[in-house]
């Protein structure tokens, strides 16, 4: 049996299951006994600024859930995570685990990786990068590198990068967001791309909406890494997403039944209708 | 502005010392606002000098009311990084830009400077995309 280790994935991960599926499939395949956990219950509170007793909560809640799984390794996914495990979580209460993020323990294991991806992608792929983060795991320069593990994919070379360090903050200053979808798709034709590659879950979700639009086709570089490791889940989100206003039809009665149709028209499919701002057609 | 209740726990224990530390380092140079992305989208900002919006963050942390210019940087504030490297004085000016917009959301306790968003749906949305797209299983063993 391979190294123990949990997989943090996060919270707003859940919109992906495809994402979720895949990296555990991808670290079973490396030899890891997995133990992923996420969701509300092991929430790390960075989103509780305005709030830091339910954050203090939070911090103290997931570290010692995490203590209590005995493994040496947390395996983060999400870049809010990690930060605020590094920055605050684990500065307030002792953690008896170290942290990896998941595109670093690829990159170690990228030569046992490199042989189980069998099936060619035929892309030419501009990923899209933000200036944070960069410094604290070097995803700028592992990201691509995993991309070129995979037959087929060509990674264009930019340095252009965006302000913070994932879209969905980024889309709080609307004119930052416009500025770089502009920048985005300016490159995209520059370069002649495909598609963008993401490597983050934030700015997928944001910036599949382009797909919807039909700007560009926008990927997960985990769903590159999947699809050619032949891993065959569906991507629901994107689906959605395209369905926009008629996302209801394609996830049908019975499932929309298991979240409930209101709440469903409230709280979701809000997103799935929203375009990134600056995009082409974009309306809000 | 709404006040708070303030806050309790380990976290707000190494926040406070965090200020602490912050406060003594932070030289006010303004160096970190200068090497931000973000500054020129906050209009607050425009034509502002660099060395009283850092003064204005030291304020906020100090639990004073905020200028105009730096409730203005910190609500721009994405976490680029790029003031890490530029602070000559190694105070990592984003985890205090950071801790500026939990006191001035009123997080620490105290009032409210700058808007929050609230999402009370936040925690339900992920659960119920969860259940769209895990299994029973899954659900109870991986959250």
């Amino acid at each position: 049996m391979g190294e123990r280790i949990t997989f943090w994935y996060g919270c707003n991960v859940l919109r992906h299951g495809d994402i979720i599926h895949s990296c555990v499939d991808i670290l079973r395949l490396l030899g890891f006994d997995v133990q992923p956990a996420g969701g509300p219950d092991y929430c790390c509170g960075s989103s509780k600024d305005a709030n830091q007793t339910a954050a203090d909560g939070m911090a103290h809640r997931t570290v010692t859930k995490f203590n209590h799984l005995r493994r040496e390794r947390v395996v983060a996914w999400c870049p809010s995570c990690h930060t605020h495990m590094t920055d605050f979580m684990g500065q307030a209460y002792p953690a008896d685990f170290s942290l990896t993020y998941f595109v670093e323990l690829l990159y170690e294991h990228r030569e046992a990786l490199a042989p189980l991806l069998k099936h060619p992608v035929p892309l030419r792929v501009l990923l899209h990068q933000h200036v944070g983060f960069n410094d604290r795991v070097e995803v700028n320069a592992k990201a691509p590198a995993l991309l070129r593990l995979i037959p087929g994919v060509e990674v264009v070379a930019d340095d252009y990068a965006a302000p913070g360090y994932m879209c969905a903050q980024l889309a709080t200053v609307p004119a930052a967001m416009a500025d770089m979808v502009r920048n985005t798709l300016r490159l995209v034709d520059a370069h002649r791309a495909d598609a963008v590659v993401t490597v983050f879950h934030q700015c997928y979700r944001e910036l599949c909406g382009l797909e919807a639009g039909g700007a560009t086709q926008v990927f997960n570089y985990v769903q590159l890494l999947a699809r050619s490791l032949g891993l065959a889940y569906p991507d629901e989100y994107k689906e959605w997403k395209k369905a926009g206003p008629h996302a209801a039809a394609v996830i049908g009665d019975a499932r929309l039944a298991q979240v409930g149709v209101q709440f469903f028209e409230r709280a979701m499919l809000p997103e799935l209708i929203k375009r990134p701002v600056g995009s082409p057609g974009e309306t809000s | 502005m709404a006040e708070h209740p303030r806050a309790t726990g380990a976290l707000k224990e190494f926040i406070q010392r965090e200020t602490a530390r912050i406060l003594g380092a932070c030289t006010r140079c303004g160096k970190c606002v200068e090497a931000c992305p973000m500054a020129r989208y906050s209009a607050p900002l425009a034509g502002a000098d660099p060395k009283a919006v850092a003064t204005g963050i030291l304020a906020v942390l100090r639990e004073e009311p905020g200028t105009a210019e730096a409730l203005g940087w910190a609500s721009v504030c994405v976490r680029s990084g790029s003031c890490v490297p530029a602070c000559p004085e190694n105070v990592n000016p984003m985890i205090m830009v950071r801790i500026a917009r939990m006191v001035a959301s009123g997080g620490l306790g105290g009032p409210q400077q700058i808007a929050v968003r609230a999402d009370r749906d936040f925690f339900d949305r992920v659960r119920a995309f969860a259940r769209l797209q895990l299994t029973e299983e899954e659900i109870r063993n991986w959250m």
